[in-house]
C-alpha cells in the first residue's frame, strides 16, 4: 500500500453517503523501530468535507504564523473531521474508506 | 530518536527534499509506501521517488502519461520503484536526511533518470563530453 493510495481517497459512512475526501495522515512514531527511529504510524484519518487543500499545520495548536491566515484557514476548514484510524475500514476492491466510528472528541 | 513524534504525512513528509548526511541532494518524497502492522495500522517502511511513484498521485491523465513513459522507458533492472527504507531516515525537518550518500542508494533522481533516458537519446547531446 502506498500513502497516495489512502490520501484523496473518498470517504463514506456506514450507508454509503459521501462524507469528504482522505487530506492526510496522521501518525505518531510508535511504529516498528526502523534503523535510527521509530517508523510513523498513522492514528488517525483527517477528513475534509470541502477539499480546500492543505491544512498548512494551522490545525496545530502550536502553531506559529499570522493570525489572519490562520483563521482563514481554519475557517475554510470548520468542518473538518479527525477520525482514528480504527474508526475506519478499507472497502474490499473498493475506492472508499468507511467509517464504522466516531471522528476523534 | 524523535520517538513519539506526531507526523502528518502530505504536511511534514510527501514532496520533502532527501538530502545525503553531506547535506547533498538525493530525490524527493514522491510517495511512501506503507504496511499493515498486527493490529491493521499502516506504518511508513519506504521513501518513494521517481517519475512512477510521482505520476499516480498526480492522477488523471497527466500522472498516467508520466507513469507509463516512466514504465516504458525503465531498463529490466529499473522495473521496481525506486525506495529508500525507512531505517535510512536519520532526521526529518524541513528536508529527510537519510545516513547514506546517494550513490550507495539505489534511487535516481529526476536530473539523472531525464538525462539517461532522454537527453541522452537526443543526437549530439554527449558531443561536448565525448
Amino acid at each position: 500500500m502506498k500513502a497516495s493510495d489512502l490520501i484523496g481517497r473518498p470517504v463514506v459512512d456506514s450507508t454509503g453517503r459521501r462524507i469528504g475526501v482522505v487530506t492526510d495522515l496522521r501518525c505518531v512514531q510508535d511504529g516498528p523501530l526502523r534503523g535510527a527511529m521509530a517508523a510513523p504510524r498513522v492514528r488517525d484519518v483527517i477528513v475534509s468535507r470541502r477539499r480546500t487543500g492543505s491544512m498548512l499545520g494551522y490545525d496545530r495548536r502550536d502553531q506559529q504564523g499570522p493570525w489572519l491566515i490562520r483563521l482563514l484557514v481554519r475557517w475554510l476548514h470548520r468542518d473538518l473531521l479527525i477520525v482514528p484510524w480504527e474508526a475506519t475500514q478499507l472497502t474490499d476492491g473498493g475506492r472508499a474508506l468507511v467509517l464504522t466510528g466516531a471522528q476523534r472528541a | 530518536m524523535a520517538d513519539g513524534r506526531e507526523l502528518d504525512l502530505q504536511l511534514h513528509l510527501l514532496d520533502r527534499q532527501v538530502q545525503d548526511p553531506d547535506h547533498r541532494m538525493i530525490c524527493k518524497v514522491d510517495d511512501l509506501e506503507l504496511e499493515l502492522d498486527a493490529t491493521g495500522r499502516p506504518y511508513v517502511t519506504a521513501i518513494l521517488s521517481g517519475p512512477r511513484a510521482l505520476g499516480p498521485r498526480l492522477g488523471g491523465r497527466l500522472g498516467r502519461w508520466v507513469a507509463a513513459i516512466a514504465g516504458r522507458l525503465a531498463t529490466p533492472e529499473e522495473s521496481a520503484i525506486p525506495r529508500i527504507d525507512f531505517g535510512q531516515v536519520t532526521e526529518i525537518g524541513s528536508a529527510i536526511t537519510v545516513a547514506r550518500a546517494a550513490g550507495d542508494l539505489d534511487v535516481a533522481p529526476l536530473e539523472d533518470w531525464l538525462d539517461r533516458h532522454v537527453i541522452a537519446r537526443i543526437p549530439g547531446s554527449r558531443h561536448e563530453s565525448e
